[in-house]
């Protein structure tokens, strides 16, 4: 999200999901999307039946691939070389778009001069895609008359994640696919309400509607607003607060429907942070193993017993209605907050999710014009700045939501753990289709666990038959942070080389492996790459 | 139409015939299942035309089936079409619906729905309101000719490719009622990938669905289906290739003809 808004000044998906269907060109780089978000594969599907090309980069043969005119299966962690590639070719051939380029965007000869030295035979040294195929897939996405890039967490979770997604910019700006029905560059958020999560200010450097806070204005318009001071520093990401409990700066947590104990790079570190938590509370429908080590815990209400709204991943807020009453003792997460405040001493008097929705309209610009009575049916796409404001289909039309787009020149940087003899496999990390993040909700459906009971590594056969195991063998895999043991599933999926494990599991938990190096701007962990090494479990 | 349906079910209720009727309820410009109890809720109620006829459908029949095995000694009242009639008519004969405790309450669809759903009988005997269209009189399935099965082969393979085994089409299907489904063998469906194994996955659905003349040709799961499997077409064909062209939408369009009687023969189909 850092990566779009610097480059464009709003962090969101450009377009909407239904206008990827009338693309000519749609660029899948990232996304396992039939296995993460199956319903924008359907989009992207109707685009194939009506002629469009699909351009798949993934060093995984994912599902998608299958129907991809293109498939490059780029080393981990190369896309910042293999976009600066496929832009070297397109502007040799002059297929950019000079026009859009100079009326609508700035930094474009900085930029440029960078590209120079990206030519396809460097390029494919470093990805291990052709120079051929780099040229043909720079020609499918710049020739097409719309064309539109999809990106997912295989793009953000790296070290350079927030320059993986400055150069997919570059390449919408660079072809002029941006601004317009069906191009765009759509990064797919994962949770129903992720995208909504983020516009509320469930960011440590943000109110709602990303009004930053260090920003003395909108410092005094929110504290005249709640009628409290405020501070104007940027608060703890994630990494920094596992830092601080582990060095005992931070001493209390207060977890709302996350799962450290599972979904956190380097688990032995987390675990150790977590425990040395002097007051832990979490706030979940289950309990997590990261809710067994609280000291407190909070029962919330799952999507059916509770009001309320979600944003979706085109900026759509839609109604929730409660359908039946909440379970038990649990309650609306919005409750919970509330009466944890007025025992603080802070008077909040919220009567319903509604109310809340009022005081986000006057407080968020983006969602002003946002009411409940509005939202019936289909909901509304954000920006929807005042009450007759019909919602925004795609965004920065006329002109970028920061003036000028800006081009950023960014160099190839490889990951922060590379391969070694000691550790000789590239580990990627990911979802399966059956279930959704560390399993607290799907894992416990029995038609869901009976698809995929538990993690396996995926390993190339080759790999397999050099290391002497066979299919559904365990083995160890180990890496600089601790080991687990898992069953193989020996497939061409992955490359030689290349092992991937799904992060669903808790017994068989591959972010144990992971490395929590991260992006030096988003603090997204690199969960896409680390070196590990496979033996044969004894 | 809709104030007929609203009368009739009242008196229903009202004398006593039924404990409840599942329909569907409008709430803002949603439309989804509902039972309903009171007269005073059916000014919810639905004909599950939402922007177009017809574009917001439910398997009530297969809704009602879990309502009946939780009161088995009840009556209940079901709004259906032609299609879901028939459905019904196809849990009655498994018994997994008793034909003396559930009351259709029923309307016709117009004639456009008829033509894109290639139906041929687009009304329910159990007929309360609308007008009767004739309904289709036979002809070719676009996509079907198109991809004609034994013809196209691989290019049916290729397109059962997309799909993300999500159950959709099995779980949208009226006439889908087993207690302990096939499709979740592992022994004969491996599990654990997508696209599932193929053709396996597919056909195995397609030979249940025509290999006792179960599937309606409602076609729910085509419209449910977010890999735009052309699934009904599919159906049609494998009927042909095992001879159950009589079963297809062509094939009781044809009998409709021959029997000249049109609309009144329809009622013995089951
Ligand atoms: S299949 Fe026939 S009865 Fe069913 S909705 Fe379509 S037209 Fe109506
Ligand atoms: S058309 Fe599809 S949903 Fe309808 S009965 Fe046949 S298989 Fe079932
Ligand atoms: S797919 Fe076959 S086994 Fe499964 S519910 Fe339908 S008819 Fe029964
Ligand atoms: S609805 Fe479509 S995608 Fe889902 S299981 Fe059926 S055929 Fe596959």
């Amino acid at each position: 999200m850092v990566g779009l808004a610097a480059a464009f000044g709003s962090g969101a998906m450009t377009n909407s999901i239904a206008e990827i269907e009338d693309a000519d060109c749609i660029f899948v780089i990232g996304s396992n999307t039939t296995s993460s978000h199956p319903l924008v594969a359907t989009r992207i599907f109707r685009a194939i039946a009506k002629g469009a090309k699909l351009v798949v980069a993934d060093p995984r043969k994912i599902q998608l691939a299958l129907k991809a005119d293109t498939h490059v299966r780029h080393n981990l962690g190369t896309d910042v070389a293999l976009l600066n590639g496929m832009m070297h070719v397109i502007l040799k051939n002059n297929w950019h778009d000079q026009q859009f380029v100079e009326e609508r965007c700035e930094g474009f000869e900085e930029f440029k001069q960078l590209i120079d030295n990206y030519p396809p035979e460097k390029v494919a040294e470093i990805t291990g895609v052709s120079a051929d195929d780099i040229a043909k897939i720079a020609e499918y996405y710049a020739k097409a008359e719309a064309a539109s890039i999809i990106y997912c967490m295989g793009i953000t979770q790296h070290t350079t994640g927030v320059d993986n997604v400055k150069s997919l910019a570059n390449l919408a700006m660079l072809t002029g696919n941006m601004g317009k029905e069906s191009t765009g560059v759509n990064p797919l958020r994962g949770q129903n309400n992720v995208q909504g999560a983020c516009d509320m200010g469930g960011l440590p450097n943000v109110y709602s509607g990303y009004q930053a806070v260090n920003v003395i204005d909108n410092q005094t318009k929110f504290e005249s607003a709640w009628n409290a001071k405020l501070s104007d520093q940027i608060g703890l990401t994630i990494p920094f607060m596992l830092s601080g409990l582990s060095e005992g700066t931070l001493k209390a947590l207060y977890v709302v429907g996350e799962n450290p104990m599972v979904s956190d790079p380097d688990i032995g570190h987390v675990e150790k942070a977590i425990k040395n938590t002097e007051f832990l509370v979490v706030q979940d429908i289950f309990l997590t193993p990261t809710a067994e080590l609280a000291h407190v815990v909070l029962p919330g209400t799952s999507f059916a017993e509770k009001d309320g709204t979600f944003t979706n991943t085109e900026r759509r807020v839609q109604l929730l209605r409660k359908a039946i009453e909440p379970v038990g003792e649990s309650k609306p997460d919005w409750e919970i907050i509330q009466e944890i405040s007025n025992r603080f001493g802070y008077e909040m008097n919220y009567e319903s999710a509604e109310d809340i929705m009022k005081e986000i309209s006057t407080l968020t610009p983006s969602y002003g014009g946002i009411t409940y009575e509005r939202l019936q049916g289909d909901g509304l796409a954000w920006p929807c700045p005042d009450k007759e404001h019909p919602g925004t289909k795609f965004l920065h039309k006329d002109k970028f939501a920061r003036g000028l787009g800006l081009f950023h020149a960014i160099d190839y940087q490889p990951p922060a753990e590379v391969v070694d003899d000691e550790y000789p496999f590239w580990l990627s990390t990911g979802r399966v289709h059956v279930h959704y993040h560390t399993g607290t909700m799907t894992r416990v459906s029995p038609t869901l666990h009976a698809e995929i009971p538990e993690g396996k590594l995926e390993m190339h056969p080759e790999d397999g038959e050099r290391l002497g195991v066979r299919q559904g063998e365990k083995v160890k895999v180990a890496s600089r942070r601790g080991e687990i043991i898992a069953k193989v599933i020996l497939t061409d999926r992955v490359d030689v080389g290349v092992v991937f494990m799904p992060f669903h599991f808790v017994e068989t938990c591959a972010n144990v492996l992971t490395n929590p190096a991260h992006d030096p701007i988003a603090k997204i962990p690199e969960f896409k790459v680390c070196a590990v090494k496979v033996e044969k479990a004894a | 139409m809709k104030e007929q349906i609203q009368q009739h079910v009242k008196n229903l209720l009202a004398e006593g015939k039924i404990k409840g009727f599942l329909g569907l309820r409008q709430q803002g410009t949603d439309i989804g299942p509902y039972l309903f109890t009171t007269a005073d809720e059916l000014e919810d109620l639905s004909l599950g035309d939402r922007q177009d006829p017809g574009d917001s459908r439910y398997p009530l029949d297969k809704i009602l089936k879990r309502i009946a095995h939780k009161y088995p000694t009840d009556t209940f009242g079901v709004l259906v079409r032609g299609c879901d009639e028939r459905a019904l008519r196809q849990l009655f004969a498994v018994s997994m619906l008793h034909r003396d405790r559930v009351i259709p309450v029923g309307f016709a669809c117009p004639s456009e729905l008829a033509e894109k759903h290639q139906c041929w009988k687009p009304f329910p005997d159990a007929l309360v309101a609308g007008e009767v269209s004739p309904g289709f009189a036979g002809g070719e399935d676009a996509v079907g000719a198109r991809l004609d099965l034994l013809a196209k082969l691989q290019e049916w393979f290729d397109t059962f490719d997309t799909c993300v085994k999500c159950y959709g089409c099995r779980n949208i299907c009226p006439v889908c009622y087993c207690h302990d489904c096939t499709l979740e063998e592992a022994a004969l469906l491996p599990t654990g990938d997508i696209p599932p194994a193929n053709p396996n996955f597919l056909m195995t659905r397609a030979m249940h669905m025509v290999g006792r003349s179960l599937c309606v040709y409602c076609g729910l799961c085509e419209e449910v289906c977010p890999a735009n499997i052309p699934l009904k077409s599919l159906y049609k064909l494998v009927a042909k290739v095992v001879g159950q062209e009589g079963t297809t939408p062509e094939g009781r369009a044809a009998q409709q003809k021959t029997s000249g009687s049109g609309q009144q023969a329809v009622g013995s189909q089951g």
